[in-house]
């Protein structure tokens, strides 16, 4: 039921996977991309707290677990619709195990072409806890259980299954087949399937010499042992725990008269299978030393496998503990190492520095959940990292702040606007039509939404291009006029040095915004404009009414580019601002790039760039950095984490 | 004997130590023979092997640099394995690799076919670093363009900076897309350093410029749908001439104080005039760049790697 488990290092390369052909490897790139360098897609570990978190993409929910000191990953896939308890458990005690066996290997330097033949370990464990779940959640698995235990059985090394039981799950996956009904068929098809995977595991563990791993078959053959009237230990304890799986067997032989039979031959094989394991115990205090002889050369590796895996875990569980014993002493030789370097960096260590850190940022007007979220990061960046030499604590949080301010800001792709709309408005290819390419500006109140898009106007006329200014404030008083005098000066401007030319199309107050907007677009397709720039009335973010007119907007117009002007001076309010921005035009269009405005009148404070990113991971296109037509600036990020570290 | 040494003042010590004491003998001894090694070892060693220089994968995101790098390190631990799939990078990673004994190297290149040391010479495998960068747009300023500087200073390469193989997707380069736009614009910018570095050593042609050469890795020629190298370097040439007129119309940065020289931050010899082309980079400022095809993975399950083996003799003519 797990399509793919993958070990990968940091760097990309694949050291060990266990694969369905059917998960493309897009799938895995997508949350390396999503969650560890964009950090797009914030887990949200505040609202699930119990183990690792959960991406999902198309039809898969992923788990992952990073192990830091080898620049390890491990990622679980499965379908989102199987709700796997295991998988947590899973991905500790694999990355437990993995660097245990293999730790030699991966310190080496040939970590990236050696050979991991780790599939044995990996088909034991999931057997285990495949098992174990199966005796305490008796929930339906749909076929796929099927598939997946073939799988596993034409993989395993184990003993030779029980010769009658094989026919069975066939049967039933033929049932299955015909009468297709869904959810609560499902149960009786998988008895059998359980107790057919658990003969080999359950037979070694009862010959190893009480292996951690024994508890559970333990308990059962007290189970069966304290009523031995039942058949077998397994059954016993499925029927003891879950009797909720027999209501919903009762209700299906209501509905389907046909499937009363068939259920009823599916258990009694179930049962016959079961009672294969029930004569183990019996068995096993008597000739327990027969016993290890005849289970053969198969079984013996997979007893071996069992408890090395156990021992792994039990170890990686006393270092943990240990490590608290240690503390005291780490305490006096941390003071010195703290001068020294080469100090291993705890999360104690790290408390204070990162409050100062954080208290910092908040100085340099960064959103508090940025702020908090960026600390967050390097704290678990550099949880268990050394220090270099002579290296302070404070100068590698430092550097690592810095790299993660800089990844931040850093855009994906970067923005050449000029380029684009040569792209756009003299295609290379004679399949597509020349078009004007359409800019438009949103923006609360009074960010400056008019100046920066005369600005970018000024910045668009000085390459020569034809831009038609649309003015489709039609709510605020005085808007239209603003935008004529900003034009007419334009014009003024372009005329004297004769580059470009624009115009401004306006309808006057009181009318729909969308529909000037498409009105202006098919005016400057038939007149030849380069470049149409939308001028948007302000409104506020948290205004419903005012917000749901955006989605609409950008359909009628359907923009090129969308960007949100956002003032330098509002603090913790950006974040909010951006994202309500980002999804007001509805599913499948976003913000493309933010215009930071009024950048000279906060000094160093240059923190909103950080809140606006932080929010919407959409890029930082513009700056304006004064008054005139030509203060407009592209964002340099070195400049941005210089001025934020200062 | 032994019992009556007396070690406090300094002429007893020497007498002690003419006098002919076995242990006084063999302390002697010991730091006579131990001193030597010890110091050999201190300082030697590192520079027993020196590595005769190194290259630096960069290339956008998903172009196969990853692929290219560990099928490179598998070749040269003789470990003939299929190579691992690889997914994108975070982090940078680098490896020493030998070059195959097969492979000719420019070193060589004055020797006579003759020679019988160049038999032997080749018995000797020739080893280089190389490092590979994670392509992704938000990491490459952070680690690939960091790198490249880094190694390119003159204080730190003492390996060598040798080459840069700039990776790309010959299937993804159509006409007018974002994939095209991407791997020229980052070429772009590698390029743009390469060249300061050039121009900021003297005269364009110096011996010191020349040595950084940059291979235009043409990837994944095994797929149907792929370029040909030919077809590759018209296609980015002429989108890093776009990108050339419009960087150099562009918004300045907001560090950037206005007033100063944003001479070399132009692309090529000519200052922007004219159509941008590898050769006149090449003629005009003095960096190589050569575009080769190939393909990391094969169609032959026999033979892994023979789709490299163009980019290794390339590899080879750099050192």
């Amino acid at each position: 039921m797990l399509d793919a488990f993958e070990i990968l290092t940091t760097s990309g390369v694949v050291l060990w996977s266990k694969c369905d052909a059917s998960v493309g490897s897009h799938i895995v790139n997508d949350l390396i991309n999503d969650i560890f360098i964009e950090e797009k897609a914030r887990p949200q570990s505040s609202s699930v707290e119990i183990g690792a978190p959960v991406y999902k993409k198309e039809k898969y929910s992923l788990k992952w677990k990073r192990v830091k000191d080898f620049g390890l990953i491990f990622v679980a896939v499965y379908q989102s619709l199987l709700h796997l308890s295991w998988v947590d458990k899973l991905l500790d005690d694999i990355a437990a195990i993995f660097v245990d066996l293999y730790k030699d290997q991966l310190r080496s330097s040939r970590c990236r072409i050696v050979e991991y033949p780790f599939d044995k370990y990996f088909d034991k464990k999931i057997q285990e806890l495949e098992d174990a779940d199966g005796v305490i959640h008796n929930e339906g698995y749909d076929a796929i259980a099927n598939g997946k235990k073939d799988f596993f059985v034409s993989s395993d090394n184990g003993g030779p299954p029980p010769p009658s039981v094989p026919s069975v799950p066939k049967e039933a996956q033929h049932q299955a087949a015909h009468t297709t009904v869904i959810s609560d068929e499902s149960t009786p098809s998988q008895s059998p399937n359980i107790s057919r995977s658990s003969t080999p595991v359950l037979n070694p563990i009862l010959t190893g010499k009480g292996g951690p791993g024994g508890r559970v078959s333990r308990r059962a053959r007290k189970a069966a042992h304290a009523n031995a009237n039942l058949s077998s230990g397994e059954e016993g304890v499925r029927k003891a725990k879950a009797s909720k799986a027999g209501g919903k067997r009762m209700r299906k032989w209501d509905a389907d008269g046909l499937m009363d039979e068939d259920n009823g031959e599916i258990l009694d094989y179930s049962a016959v299978a079961g009672s294969e394991d029930a004569s183990a115990p019996t068995i096993e205090p008597v000739s327990q030393d027969s016993w290890g002889v005849k289970t053969a050369k198969g079984q013996f590796i997979l007893k071996d496998l069992g408890d090395e895996t156990h021992s792994i875990s039990e170890k990686a569980k006393a270092n943990a503990s240990a490590g608290v014993v240690e503390s005291s002493f780490n305490a006096i030789s941390g003071l010195l190492r703290n001068i020294v370097g080469g100090k291993v960096l705890t999360d104690t260590d790290l408390e204070s520095p990162l409050k100062a850190m954080e208290e910092h940022l908040l100085k340099k007007n960064v959103a508090r959940e940025a702020a908090v979220r960026l600390c967050e990061g390097v704290r678990q960046e550099l949880t268990g990292q050394k220090t270099g030499n002579f290296q302070s604590v404070d100068s590698v949080l430092r550097a690592a702040m810095e790299s993660s301010l800089q990844k931040i800001l850093t855009p994906t792709s970067s923005l050449d606007l000029l380029h684009e709309i040569q792209a756009i408005t003299s295609p290379a290819t004679k399949q597509q039509a020349p078009r004007p390419y359409v800019i438009s500006i949103v923006g609360v109140n009074g960010v400056g939404k008019s100046t920066n898009l005369s600005k970018i106007c000024f910045f668009l006329l000085q390459n020569n291009y034809r831009v038609l200014i649309a003015a489709c404030d039609t709510f605020r008083s005085g808007a239209v006029e603003q935008l004529r005098v900003h034009a007419r000066n334009l014009r003024e401007l372009s005329a004297r040095e004769n580059v470009g030319d624009v115009e401004l199309y306006e309808k006057g107050y009181g009318k729909d915004a969308a529909n000037v907007a498409r009105d202006a677009v098919n005016y400057a397709a038939t007149n030849k404009f380069d470049v149409v720039l939308i001028d948007t009335a302000g409104r506020r973010h948290n205004d419903q009414r005012l917000m749901s007119s955006l989605e609409k907007f950008a359909k009628f117009a359907n923009p090129d580019k969308i960007f949100m002007v956002g003032e330098a001076l509002v603090g913790t309010d950006s974040v909010m601002q951006a994202r309500n921005f980002n999804q007001a035009f509805g599913p499948g269009r976003n913000l493309d790039g933010f215009i930071i405005s009024k950048c000279d009148t906060v000094g160093d404070m240059v923190g909103t760039l950080v809140s606006m990113v932080h929010a919407t991971s959409i890029p930082i296109v513009f700056l304006g950095v004064g008054q005139h037509y030509g203060d407009l600036r592209g964002l340099s990020v070195p400049w941005a984490v210089g001025l934020l570290m200062k | 004997m032994g019992a009556d040494l007396d070690w406090s003042s300094f002429r007893s010590i020497a007498t002690n130590l003419l006098d002919g004491n076995p242990i006084a003998i063999l302390v002697t001894v010991l730091f006579a023979l131990g001193c030597p090694l010890l110091l050999h070892y201190l300082l030697y060693r590192k520079a027993a092997a020196p590595t005769s220089g190194s290259f630096l994968l960069l290339g956008p995101s998903g172009a196969g640099k990853t692929a290219l790098f560990t099928l490179l390190e598998s070749k040269s631990s003789r470990l003939e394995k299929s190579t691992k799939p690889t997914h994108i990078s975070q982090t940078s990673s680098s490896t020493t690799i030998n070059l195959s004994p097969t492979i000719p190297i420019a070193s060589n290149r004055y020797r006579s076919i003759n020679d019988p040391s160049l038999s032997e010479a080749s018995k000797i495998p020739v080893t280089y670093h190389l490092r590979d960068t994670p392509g992704h747009g938000k990491l490459r300023e952070l680690q690939g363009i960091s790198q490249l500087r880094a190694m390119l200073h003159p204080k730190k390469s003492k390996s060598g900076m040798r080459g840069v193989i700039f990776v790309v997707d010959a299937a993804s380069l159509s006409e007018q897309n974002e994939a095209l736009r991407d791997a020229a614009s980052y070429l772009h910018d590698v390029l743009l350093i390469l060249q300061k570095r050039a121009l900021n050593n003297g005269k364009p042609s110096s011996k010191i410029a020349a040595e950084v050469a940059v291979l235009v890795a043409a990837n994944k020629q095994d797929l149907f749908t792929a370029l040909p190298p030919g077809s590759v370097r018209d296609k980015l040439e002429l989108e890093i001439d776009r990108i050339r007129k419009s960087r150099g119309k562009g918004l300045m940065d907001s560090s950037v104080n206005p007033g100063g020289s944003d001479e070399e931050d132009i692309l090529g010899g000519d200052d922007g005039h004219g159509m941008f082309s590898f050769k006149s980079l090449a003629g005009e400022v003095g960096v190589q760049v050569d575009v080769i095809g190939g393909a990391v993975k094969s169609d032959k399950e026999a033979d892994v790697g023979a789709g490299v083996r163009r980019w290794e003799e390339w590899l080879g003519m750099c050192l």
